[in-house]
């Protein structure tokens, strides 16, 4: 007994302190919403009182599953949305991953000009909010008739777009396909580079064509990537909400996500929580299916790497109107948006698009309820609402990013470190878990644990740390991932040594974890960053009036119809995003493709 | 400078049969000694149980006078604090810090002085002449720079014990024999107690003033190079060391000789061995214990020649007796054919004989090995008792 805890002192390095810390953490964070998330749907809330006969609120029912499953409305409710979600959600990734895989292959494997520009551009629509296209989409396309002022496209040619075209499923579907795309261009694109041109080569002396080469050599070894590019962008597709609230609001056509946003403000919490669920186990069977399809293939992506590169195929008469179509489409998802949100800003009478109809009124005019849309509201840039929203995005992406880091940093240390045991896998597990719950039902979670004091924890609603913790929890997969593939990366004699030299554990981190693997770890910070920034779902449960974001505001203005003040805000974050991403790749080398762990 | 005392040292990992069993080592203060033994005997294990980078499942270590590892105790000394400097078989250099930065590193952990820090890296550089390289990085220097900028930072720290884990594996052959030599220099200028691990067997005989050979966590013999050689402890301990191989002949003991297929070795009839006629016995005779004849005489045995094996210097022959096949070196020209047919006299000079547990009925030393089968792998049956231990180290 006595030699028990002698051992046991004598093994307290700090890997097996940080293991005991986080486990505590994160069970609590992670494996206990999921507890209370399942409570609630049993339980009445109060508006639920009056729907359910005789029933107290805080009781025991099971009227929520009924309602949803069986009951009279259970197909709007619920079966609708499912369909849409898993429609939209299953043709966005085909097409996603049609886009990005093709234009990995041409970046990667051909002689087209112009690579350098179009595999930078390539990536900006993934860093722009999701929604942006969604709002330039309205901006160009929407009707009059249930838009109440006509799109650009409209006011120019006259024709007005049918319902089908401007809103619901198809420009959906259309923009979320242009925004993952870049998953599928940064992932393929890796796993096509890291093929050893050996392979071929071997193939190629045996006879076999460039088709059979491409069909038996080239595509097994991409294979996991097109699966891992195929279930990121459909699980994406999942849980996804901006997009389809803003689209789909207008024809009251709703996904699972926007129909759990609407029944849990509304009156109808538990039937919120139940949708949640269901996303959180559609999401752990794409996991389980990602496991079982693609765990014991991945293992040879990363073997090669180390050899010459393939020689590149000549597009011969294909060269010049390939380089112009695939620039003319990155022009068409990222400076055509954009612009028709900036022109968006400067109308002053809406739906009418004419030199005339300039004013900055919309940036920098006074309150007024005459001029323009008569909002009273100042301009963005004087808007203190506004721009105090936007203080608190920043504020939060760089808490988030910092905490994500050095949270990424720790974690992967300890999981790497005590690689091999039980307490590490689950380490590693525990902090993958939130990659699973599509974000609008992290966020109700978080709002289910954080609303009422809970023993020694107190209520955190409404207050700028509960936007940190959901925020940290939600990237915390991307910034694990980092931290364990940039400590895999270093081994652990190089740590040793500096322990022989009597350095402490934080000299340790400080002097050669660190700056061994700086681009790694930066990255790492530089995808929760981006994410705080754009995030509207996870946190639009959580906001309050008092701690508004520049992304959650935009919502509010969207409500009312005031376009041109969302989209001016929309364009700030994008040209944050745009910088930041730009930036930080110049001076610290981050590489966004690292963070997403492909 | 000290000596270093393992006292029943026993590490397990998890799910595996233990790395190191019940170790008993007293390393002798200012040796050079060796850790030999095959891949996955335990060398490593015990060396970074020393360092301290490894915690011993049960035991003690002392090094010098201070005991650095006691589980009984509670105590295990930070690695930094026990006086000892590791250099790693992939040398563990910091890549993003240049040659200097590396060998300071330590000192600057330490907080010695800018002036002192300076003076101590250029002397140690200088040194082992890497002087020229200070501000390079690491990844711009060849394999033996960069082994002696493992050594460099180790050295500068002024370590009382030298740890070495195959350190020369990683180089060609030319370069090990340079640096070889350059290790022993270095032994001999700081006076360190140095704990060299190998598994190259000829670098263990001619570098070591003691070596400590292992076989699946146990210790089966410890002693001086030449000692090892010409007395080893059991059949494993024969059977490792020596190029090439030893020869190992089951005979019978029959009027004060061993006999094998009409060979005989007189092994003097009473006495060190009290071998009983009819007894089954081993024999171990090295190749350079075994002689060529062309004519017949008593205890020689007649063979056929297989093969000659030239290497310049020598004459190697291999020559089947009955079922076993035996290698003969011989330092003159006799002129021998493949296919002839010849005699063999053996002259063993110590006399190695093993029982049929394997272990020696010759050596002086380690006469409490463990039984070591040689056909048998596996880990050996160990059934020591204390008493035992002690009878044979009086
Ligand atoms: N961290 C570890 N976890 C589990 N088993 C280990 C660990 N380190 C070593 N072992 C096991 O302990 C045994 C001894 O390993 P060790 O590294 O000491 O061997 P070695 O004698 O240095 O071999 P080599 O000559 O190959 O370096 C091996 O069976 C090895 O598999
Ligand atoms: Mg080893």
């Amino acid at each position: 007994m006595i030699t028990a805890v002698r051992r046991f002192r004598l093994q307290l390095t700090p890997q097996r302190l940080f293991a005991a810390l986080f486990l505590l953490v994160l069970g609590y964070l992670v494996v206990v919403p999921l507890g209370v998330m399942l409570q609630e749907t049993f339980t009445v809330h109060p508006l639920e009182r009056f729907q359910i006969p005789g029933a107290m609120t805080g009781d025991f029912t099971t009227a929520h599953w009924e309602r949803t499953f069986v009951g009279p409305h259970s197909y709007a409710f619920f079966y609708r949305p499912l369909i849409n979600t898993l429609i939209i959600a299953l043709s966005l990734s085909l097409l996603a991953l049609v886009i990005g895989g093709g234009l990995a292959w041409l970046v990667v494997r051909t002689n087209l000009p112009f690579k350098g520009l179009i595999s930078n551009a390539a990536i900006i629509p993934y860093v722009m909010p999701s929604w942006t296209l969604a709002l330039a989409w309205l901006t160009l396309f929407k009707n009059q008739r249930i838009g109440g002022q006509p799109g650009i496209f409209q006011a120019v040619t006259g024709i007005a777009t049918p319902d089908w075209f401007a809103y619901g499923l198809f420009p959906i579907t259309i923009t979320l396909a242009l925004h993952y795309f870049p998953f599928g261009f940064m992932l393929i694109g890796g796993a096509i580079r890291n093929i050893d041109a050996q392979l071929e080569e071997s193939a190629e002396l045996l006879g076999a064509s460039r088709a059979t080469i491409l069909r038996r050599v080239v595509f097994p070894l991409v294979l996991p990537a097109i699966f891992s590019t195929f279930l990121l962008t459909f699980s994406k597709g999942l849980g996804t909400f901006g997009t389809p609230a803003f689209l789909g609001g207008p024809v009251r056509e709703f996904v699972l996500s926007t129909s759990l946003y609407a029944n849990l403000i509304g009156q109808r919490p538990g039937i919120g929580y139940i949708a949640a669920v269901v996303m959180i186990a559609m999401g752990v069977l794409v996991l389980y299916m990602d496991h079982r399809i693609i765990g014991a293939r991945r293992s040879f992506v990363t073997i090669s790497g180390k050899g010459a590169r393939a020689g590149l195929v000549d597009l011969g008469r294909w060269r010049t109107p390939l380089a112009v179509l695939v620039l003319g489409f990155l022009f068409s998802v990222i400076a055509v948006p954009i612009g028709a949100l900036a022109v968006d800003t400067v109308m002053l009478r809406p739906g009418i698009y004419n030199l005339q109809n300039f004013s900055l009124h919309y940036w920098i005019g006074e309150a007024s309820l005459a001029i323009g849309l008569g909002t009273g509201e100042p301009g963005i840039l004087r808007n203190s609402q506004l721009m105090g929203a936007l203080g608190n995005t920043m504020r939060l992406a760089v808490v988030v990013a910092l905490v994500c880091g050095v949270l990424g940093m720790l974690i992967g240390y300890t999981v790497v470190r005590l690689r091999g045991t039980l307490v590490s896998r689950l380490l590693d597990q525990l902090s993958f878990l939130p990659y699973l719950m599509p974000s609008i039902a992290l966020g109700s979670i978080f709002l289910a644990l954080f609303a009422i004091a809970r023993g020694p924890i107190p209520s955190l609603y409404g207050t700028f740390w509960l936007l940190v913790i959901a925020c940290t929890v939600s990237y915390l997969p991307y910034a694990v991932k980092a931290g364990v593939n940039a400590m895999m990366q270093i081994g652990p004699e190089l740590e040793e040594a500096a322990i022989m030299s009597g350095a402490s554990w934080f000299t340790r981190m400080r002097r050669v974890l660190f700056p061994l693997q700086k681009a790694t770890y930066f990255s790492g910070m530089l995808l929760p960053f981006i994410s705080v920034t754009r995030e509207l779902s996870l946190l639009i449960l959580l906001v309050t009036p008092a701690n508004q974001l520049a992304t959650t505001i935009t919502l509010r203005y969207t409500d009312r119809g005031w376009y041109p003040y969302t989209n001016g805000m929309v364009l700030m974050l994008v040209i944050i995003v745009i910088t930041s991403t730009i930036v930080s790749r110049r001076l610290m080398k981050t590489d966004l493709a690292k963070g997403l762990g492909g | 400078m000290p000596a270093i005392v393992l006292r029943q040292v026993t590490k397990r990992f998890a799910g595996g049969p233990p790395a190191v069993r019940d170790l008993d080592l007293t390393i002798p203060d200012a040796s050079f000694t060796t850790l030999l033994g095959p891949s996955g005997c335990g060398k490593t294990t015990t060396l970074r149980m020393i360092a301290g980078l490894e915690l011993p499942t049960d035991g003690e270590i002392d090094i010098g006078e201070r005991n650095v590892f006691s589980l009984a105790q509670g105590r295990s000394l930070a690695p930094a604090k026990r006086g000892l400097g590791l250099v790693f078989q992939s040398y563990a250099l910091w890549p993003h810090l240049s040659v200097r930065q590396n060998i300071a590193f330590g000192l600057e952990v330490q907080k010695v002085n800018r002036a002192e820090t300076k003076r101590r890296v250029e002397a140690v550089a200088e040194s082992l002449q890497i002087d020229a390289y200070l501000e390079r990085y690491t990844s711009e220097l060849s394999g033996g720079q960069q082994q002696r900028v493992a050594i460099a930072r180790v050295l500068v720290m002024r370590p009382d014990v030298l740890l070495l884990d195959e350190p020369l594996s990683n180089l060609d052959a030319k370069l090990r024999m340079d640096m070889r030599a350059e290790l022993k220099r270095l032994h001999a200028e700081t006076g360190a107690t140095v704990i060299y691990v190998t598994h190259d067997q000829l670098e263990a005989l001619t570098m070591s003033t003691h070596i400590a050979l292992m076989r699946d966590g146990v210790l089966q013999q410890f002693a001086p190079p030449l000692e090892l050689y010409a007395q080893p402890a059991n059949r494993f301990a024969a059977d490792f060391l020596g190029n090439p191989r030893i020869n190992l002949l089951e005979g019978v003991v029959e009027a004060g000789a061993i006999v094998s297929h009409g060979l005989r070795v007189q092994v003097g009839g009473d006495g060190v061995l009290a071998a009983r006629p009819g007894e089954r016995l081993t024999i171990g005779l090295r190749a350079e214990e075994l002689r060529l004849e062309r004519e017949g005489g008593s205890g020689r045995a007649a063979v056929r020649i297989l093969s000659v094996l030239p290497t310049g210097a020598d004459w190697y022959y291999r020559v089947g007796l009955g079922d076993a096949v035996l290698t003969v070196r011989d330092d003159r020209h006799p002129d021998l054919r493949e296919g002839e047919q010849v005699w063999l006299v053996a002259a063993p000079n110590p006399l190695k004989v093993f029982d049929e547990a394997g272990r020696s009925r010759t050596a002086l030393s380690g006469r409490d090995a463990p039984a070591a089968a040689a056909q048998a792998p596996g880990p050996a049956p160990i059934e020591r008792r204390e008493s035992e231990r002690e009878e044979a180290r009086a």
